[in-house]
């Protein structure tokens, strides 16, 4: 690609051959104002608004810098008299189509016209018919749902046959990308469609704002890259699009990349596999997802967070601040109907939120619990802080969250039914916001897991533990070690513990460099196995493997897998298989001579 | 006649049941002696075959206990156990020994107690089933 | 009919045509123009032809249903060969004494064209001083030729430029060729026409396409229509000379919608040329491919401008682009294409035929050859006009056109359509041509040349044309699709008496930001007409603004109609005749215009009888209150 060198404003430019005047003025950090002009769209040259004076030796031009190519030798003024009065007229005549479009009153405001010499026909019309609607869904969306009708001044941007046909043309995708690069606000998305625009809810800042196709989980990710959701993507859907491709200087984006399954042979596998949180709206008493300002935990933790969607405010869905917040703990854990455990984590960040919502929003706070669970460092010290800067602290379970008022006081507030047990009656809170301490359950998918890798589950669904006490992560299969939240609910210092001993017990293993089997395992007599494969069938752990050895199919065991349950002796027809030290011979002595003495 | 004491065969796995009863021991709660414990290293380790086996030497009732279904080392071998347990009562009954003979339960390792019940239980039951139909040597003709 | 494989074969199917025509034949030719067949002449020809089956049941007299013949004020125009004796407006019931005269080689008197200046009959078509004057060096063969058939062109002389550029020249002398001519384009923007081929020529990209403009969108332009109905050969074989030029194997023809005779003519044409072999594969055998498409247009001036028109040959929405990037170089489907207009293709077969040189004799220093103008309006010989280019407008105007009906004075000439201007009698003695046009402030455009005399309001016409390109504009661009509108509003206001001072200045301004700005030359040219009429009859918009007034009497909001007592006689014809009711008065009383319920029409005026000129028209000063009722009642007596 060769280089051109021009002269705009009297600063000296390179760019690539092909760029444009705009786009290489751009690049030289010169604006030259646009409003038809989007670097992801083709150059429309409607508009004229980015108009400039190119002069060849004594002969000038005027010609818009979006389209013009920008030529070597070519001297370009981006604000000569010529171009700033053309300027201001454009300016004038938009400011009568599209009085109150905010886009052309800055320009007015910016070029010093304050007001317009042309007639207006709609005072109340927005578009300037810049066409970028039109042109991102037929060039990057690939629906054309919308497009130009009519000619001239009955120029406007419609929905085929709109109004005129009695058949529904709705192609249109509800992907907003009209709406969104439209420079006034002119386009309601109803007018075109009828299907409802779904805003892609982020799943990391809890549904509480939109994310794109495109996206960077959060500021902290690892790796720290974007990643494409195929399912939202408009290129999936329609073909077209590549706006990111086109844009990443750093060719990163390969929509032909597909899953790739990699196997890779390991001695160890830690399982860390987290967990899922309880979802509150199977309690329907606690109006969750009924009321607007019922939140989870995790939620307010995204409010409060400086970056995130509120910027750190404790905010109501209508955006005003709260007045007083009630946090009711125990919503699904040490419950007969749902959790019989605790979540051991509820109690703390409870009061770590009751805290926030004094210091941010100032509110009053109503702490509603069964027992207060502060067994850790400073725990207790800060449940005391709390309870000084005036949490009120209720004993009691929350039975409903209500909007129904019974008192003026309660009117357009949430109202907090509870017993308080300490003071032996219910009592009515009002309050603005509710958060429930929901509990945390084991993943919906660890029974895939558990399964993929032979291990079990305890009763409470989260993985079992080789011994609860002496031995809290490994597994009863050797070499799967489990840590964290998949294990049980942990807060941070004690996932980090697990964390490092899951590591140590890993690394030990690994560099003893053998392997102790179990010394009960099963066995096989290839003389009498008639390969018939029900020992590989029943074993768990599949150990044993039929195979054709010297044109025989016999069973052998894979005595590293082996635990020695005895399954396979149980159902092997010809007893070939037996189990060492527990062998069917010995039991069967036991038996004997147990029933003969008397 | 000295009253009948009912000899129970208790197949009992390594890591639940066989802890079980040795915690019944160590707790000092009293349960019948008419038990014979064989020790397996899991509930589906226990082979029809020990059973008719015992029930053959003469013993009025066989138990089998193992882990709970969520507890067991091996994953399922409670599971397995189940299946072996439904089928063997097809046999047994097709050879005349009446339901009560066959117990199966749970037991994890911390019930020592509730052991200790299953067995009083289990010798009341055979109490009243009487001596297994086993028991009996047919005579020859004379 | 086999394919014709070498130029000798050609030659040979020439002289076949030709021994079978008598020269002495009595021939009819009548026009089949449009223009007459507005006039009837569809009736005409039938007639003829039951008249001919009556008195020449052997075919002794032929007939020619021939292209228009450009005489359209005189239609339906039917000339008898080979005496070339012309008739005029000749009716159905004529039919029987034309093809008897036809047939006696006698002459019809009533039907002959008389000159209005001296007087007398004109006998022979080109004797007519309409034709002396003119130079028909592209448009005569009409009158030869029954656009049908290839016959007729071939009989004169047809494809045989084509078949001299396919053996005798090589495309670069081709090229060349029409270099030297200086043609230059005949379709507004007179760019030299060998430049734009050799553009494309050099331009990278395959296939070429050359393509034939015959949107022709300006109001009272038809010369485009009248070439491609009546001899749409010439207009063929001009391309094909192009695209051996440019090495371009595929042509369109845009034809605008609203001209089915042409496309139906040209239709068969391109039939007739392929089954000739003068189109298609193997050209005369000459290795050369070419072959042409139609494209019907939809109703769009716009789509008139070349980027435009060649997104309506991709299939899309007729727009222009900006074309910093020429279509010679990227245009249909961004591949090379060289558009031109119907009547540059035209002068093709001609220079290669004649030469360069040959010509070049003809026209001025920059522009060369011939071009056909559509005079029409306030002239007494409205049609097609061809002079060579530098005739002035005076002879246009007055020699050939006759000059103005009625005795009305001469105002102004409107000539480029709504990218032209307005030219005054003070340059009538300029010369036609591209250069000149535009150094007054107009431009050729494609030829239309309006003549207006003092009944034109002039700043009516200015509105007038902004109106067209208002409703014709694309609305891509904001300078066009906006500032025509707020023009025209602004006109529309000073034509109905609201307009202020500051108007004149707003106008000039907004006529720089649409020159400057437009993405095309639609709202390039569009102040053209403001700006000429500006220049030249400033004083009429000053009155308007400042009188209130309408020196033409043409404004109706700024026109009053007012019968003056002194002259009235009541005899009730206006009262009679008006349609709204607006006339009082009776048999001895002095008629009386209601200004509230007149409507402008100007019935009274037409109907007053012309002794009693009672009705006037004023403008400019408050309308005289009507006399008191006693004061109505006319006196008859001695007058």
């Amino acid at each position: 690609m060769s280089e051109v060198t021009l002269e705009i404003d009297g600063k000296k430019v390179t760019a690539e051959e092909g760029t444009t005047i705009l786009e290489a003025a751009r690049c030289a950090g010169i604006e030259i104002p646009t409003l038809c002009y989007h670097r992801a769209l083709s150059p429309y040259g409607g508009c004229r608004i980015c108009t400039v004076e190119i002069f060849r030796g004594r002969r000038s031009r005027l010609v818009t810098s979006c389209v013009y190519p920008a030529e070597d030798g070519l001297v370009v003024n981006t604000k000569s008299d010529n171009v700033i009065r053309d300027r201001k007229v454009l300016i004038e005549l938009m400011l009568a189509k599209a009085p109150k479009a905010k886009a052309i009153q800055d320009l007015a405001r910016e070029y010093g016209i304050k007001e317009t010499r042309f007639k207006t026909e709609d005072p109340d019309n927005l578009c300037i018919l810049c066409g970028m609607c039109a042109r991102v869904c037929e060039e990057r969306v690939g629906v054309s749902a919308i497009n130009f009708v009519g000619r001239g001044v009955e120029r406007d941007v419609k929905t085929p046959y709109q109004g005129t046909v009695d058949i529904d043309f709705d192609v249109c995708i509800a992907c907003g990308s009209c709406a969104s690069i439209c420079p006034t606000g002119a386009i309601k998305l109803e007018d075109i469609t009828a299907k409802k625009p779904a805003p892609i809810l982020s799943e990391f800042e809890m549904g509480l704002d939109s994310r794109a196709p495109i996206y960077i989980p959060f500021p902290q990710a690892i790796p720290n890259v974007a990643t494409l959701d195929r399912s939202q993507c408009v290129h999936f859907a329609t073909g077209k699009c590549r706006i990111c491709e086109e844009i990443c200087g750093a060719d990163a984006i390969n929509f032909e990349q597909e899953d790739e399954v990699i196997e890779i042979e390991v001695g160890t596998i830690i399982v860390a596999t987290g967990y899922d949180q309880f979802d509150p709206s199977v309690i329907p008493q606690y109006g969750y997802r009924r009321y607007d300002n019922v939140i989870t935990g995790l939620e307010f933790e995204r409010l409060s967070c400086a970056a995130g969607p509120t910027e750190g405010k404790i905010l109501l869905k209508d955006g005003r601040q709260p007045e007083s917040v009630a946090l009711v703990h125990c919503v699904g854990s040490r419950d007969q109907n749902y959790h019989e455990y605790c979540s051991r984590v509820c109690c703390m960040y409870a009061l770590k939120y009751a805290h926030l919502a004094k210091e941010l929003a100032g509110a009053d706070v109503y702490q509603f619990y069964i027992d207060m669970r502060c067994f850790g460092e400073g725990y207790e010290e800060f449940y005391k802080r709390c309870s000084e800067e005036g949490v009120n602290f209720i004993r009691g379970k929350v039975a409903k969250v209500t909007d129904e008022a019974i008192t003026d006081e309660e009117k357009g507030k949430l109202i907090v039914v509870s017993e308080d047990t300490l003071l032996g009656k219910m009592v009515r809170v009002p309050v603005d916001m509710v958060v429930l301490c929901s509990a945390l359950e084991a993943r919906s998918d660890a029974e895939d897991v558990a399964k993929l890798l032979t291990i079990n589950r305890r009763a409470d669904g989260f993985f079992l533990e080789r011994h609860v006490k002496l031995d809290p992560v490994a597994t009863p299969t050797d070499g799967v070690f489990i840590a964290g939240c998949c294990e049980a609910p942990r807060d941070i210092p004690d996932t980090v513990a697990q964390a490092e001993a899951t590591a140590g017990k890993a690394l030990s293993l690994i560099s003893k460099g053998t392997v102790t089997l179990e010394a009960a395992i099963s066995t096989i007599d290839e003389s009498i196995c008639h390969g018939c494969g029900r020992c590989e069938e029943i074993c768990t752990f599949s150990a044993p493997k039929v195979a054709d050895k010297d044109g025989k199919l016999v069973s052998s065991i894979n005595e590293a897998l082996c635990k020695g349950c005895g399954s396979c002796a149980v159902v092997c027809p010809t007893g070939a298989v037996s189990i060492r030290h527990f062998t069917q011979d010995e039991i069967l002595a036991q038996v004997s001579a147990l029933t003969e003495a008397k | 006649m000295a009253e009948f004491e009912p000899q129970i065969i208790a197949f009992c796995c390594n890591w639940c049941t066989y802890a079980a009863a040795d915690l019944a021991g160590t707790s000092r709660v009293q349960y019948p002696a008419n038990v014979r414990i064989v020790r397996v290293m899991c509930s589906g380790m226990v082979n029809p075959i020990y059973v008719l086996k015992a029930f053959e030497g003469g013993t009025d009732g066989v138990l089998i206990a193992g882990c709970h279904l969520s507890d067991c080392h091996y994953i399922d071998g409670p599971t397995k156990c189940d299946e072996a347990v439904e089928k063997m009562r097809k046999t047994l009954h097709v050879l005349g020994l009446e339901d009560g003979r066959l117990r199966r339960e749970m037991v994890a390792a911390s019930e020592g107690v509730f052991f200790a019940k299953v067995i009083r239980e289990m010798v009341e039951e055979l109490k009243k089933l009487g001596p297994s139909p086993f028991k009996t040597k047919m005579e020859a003709p004379a | 009919m086999p394919r014709l494989k070498s130029s000798a074969e050609l030659e040979k199917l020439r002289q076949k045509i030709l021994s079978k025509r008598d020269p002495d034949r009595p021939t009819i030719a009548i026009c089949s123009g449009t223009g007459c067949h507005a006039y009837g002449s569809e009736k005409v020809n039938a007639a003829l032809e039951k008249e001919l089956k009556k008195q020449a049941p052997k075919g002794e007299v032929d007939i020619r249903r021939t292209g228009c013949h450009g005489f359209c004020e005189k239609g339906t125009l039917v000339v008898v060969y080979p005496d070339e004796i012309c008739y005029v407006n000749v009716k159905p019931e004529d039919a029987a004494e034309v093809v008897r005269s036809a047939i006696d080689h006698k002459i019809i008197d009533r039907l002959l064209y008389v000159d209005p200046t001296t007087g007398k009959k004109v006998t022979h078509q080109s004797d007519i001083p309409f034709y002396k004057h003119q130079n028909q060096l592209i448009f005569g063969n009409n009158r030869q030729i029954d656009p049908k058939s290839i016959d007729d062109y071939i009989s004169l002389g047809g494809y045989s430029a084509l078949s001299k550029a396919l053996f005798q020249m090589s495309p670069e002398e081709v090229m060349e060729e029409v270099k030297r001519a200086g043609l230059r384009g005949r379709g507004g923007g007179g760019f030299p026409t060998g430049r734009k081929w050799q553009t494309t020529r050099d331009a990278a990209g395959e296939p070429k396409y050359v393509i034939v403009n015959c949107d022709e969108g300006d109001p009272g332009a038809y010369m485009d229509r009248s070439i491609t109905e009546g001899n749409p050969h010439c207009v063929i074989e001009g391309l094909a000379i192009g695209a051996y030029a440019i090495g371009s194997h595929e042509g369109f023809i845009y034809v605008r919608q609203e001209y089915p005779l042409a496309v139906d003519n040209l239709i068969i044409a391109i039939e007739q040329a392929e089954e000739h072999g003068l189109l298609g594969e193997n050209i005369l055998g000459s290795g050369f491919d070419f072959k042409v498409k139609l494209h019907r247009g939809a109703g769009a001036f716009v789509s008139g401008e070349s980027s435009a028109l060649m997104t309506a040959i991709e299939g899309k929405v007729g727009e222009p682009r900006p074309k910093y990037i020429h279509t010679s170089e990227k245009g249909v489907w961004d591949r090379p294409s060289c558009l031109n207009n119907v009547e540059t293709w035209a002068n093709v077969p001609l220079i290669i035929s004649g030469g360069a040189m040959s010509y070049a004799s003809i026209g001025t220093e920059g522009s060369k050859g011939t071009k056909i103008f559509s005079l029409v309006g306030k002239v007494n010989n409205t049609g097609l006009v061809e002079v060579p280019m530098g005739v002035t407008l005076r002879d246009i105007v007055y020699k050939i056109g006759g000059g103005i009906p009625g005795g009305k004075k001469f105002k102004a000439v409107q000539t480029g359509g709504p990218s032209g201007g307005c030219i005054p009698e003070q340059f009538l003695d300029s010369r036609v041509d591209f250069d000149e046009l535009a150094r007054l402030g107009s431009m050729m455009g494609s030829g239309g040349m309006i003549v207006m005399d003092e009944g034109t309001c002039m700043v009516d016409t200015a509105r007038y044309f902004l109106e067209f390109l208002a409703d014709e504009s694309c609305g891509k661009c904001t300078p066009c699709r906006e500032g025509i509108k707020q023009m025209l509003d602004i006109l529309t206001d000073i034509c109905a008496g609201r307009g202020i001072e500051a108007d004149i200045e707003l106008l000039e301004e907004l006529s720089e930001v649409l020159r400057d700005t437009s993405l095309c030359a639609l709202g390039g040219t569009a102040p053209n007409p403001v700006l000429t009429t500006l220049q030249y009859f400033r004083d009429e918009y000053e009155a308007h603004i400042k009188e209130k007034r309408c020196p033409a009497y043409v404004c109706k909001d700024l026109v009053a109609y007012y019968i003056d007592p002194a002259k009235c006689k009541a005899c009730m014809i206006c009262l009679r005749n008006c349609p709204a009711d607006a006339i009082s008065g009776g048999k001895d009383t002095i008629h009386v215009v209601d200004q509230g319920k007149c409507t402008k029409c100007g019935n009274c005026l037409d109907t007053c009888p012309a002794r009693f000129n009672a009705v006037v028209k004023i403008s400019g000063e408050p309308v005289p209150p009507p006399l008191a009722d006693d004061e109505r009642v006319l006196v008859r007596g001695k007058e």
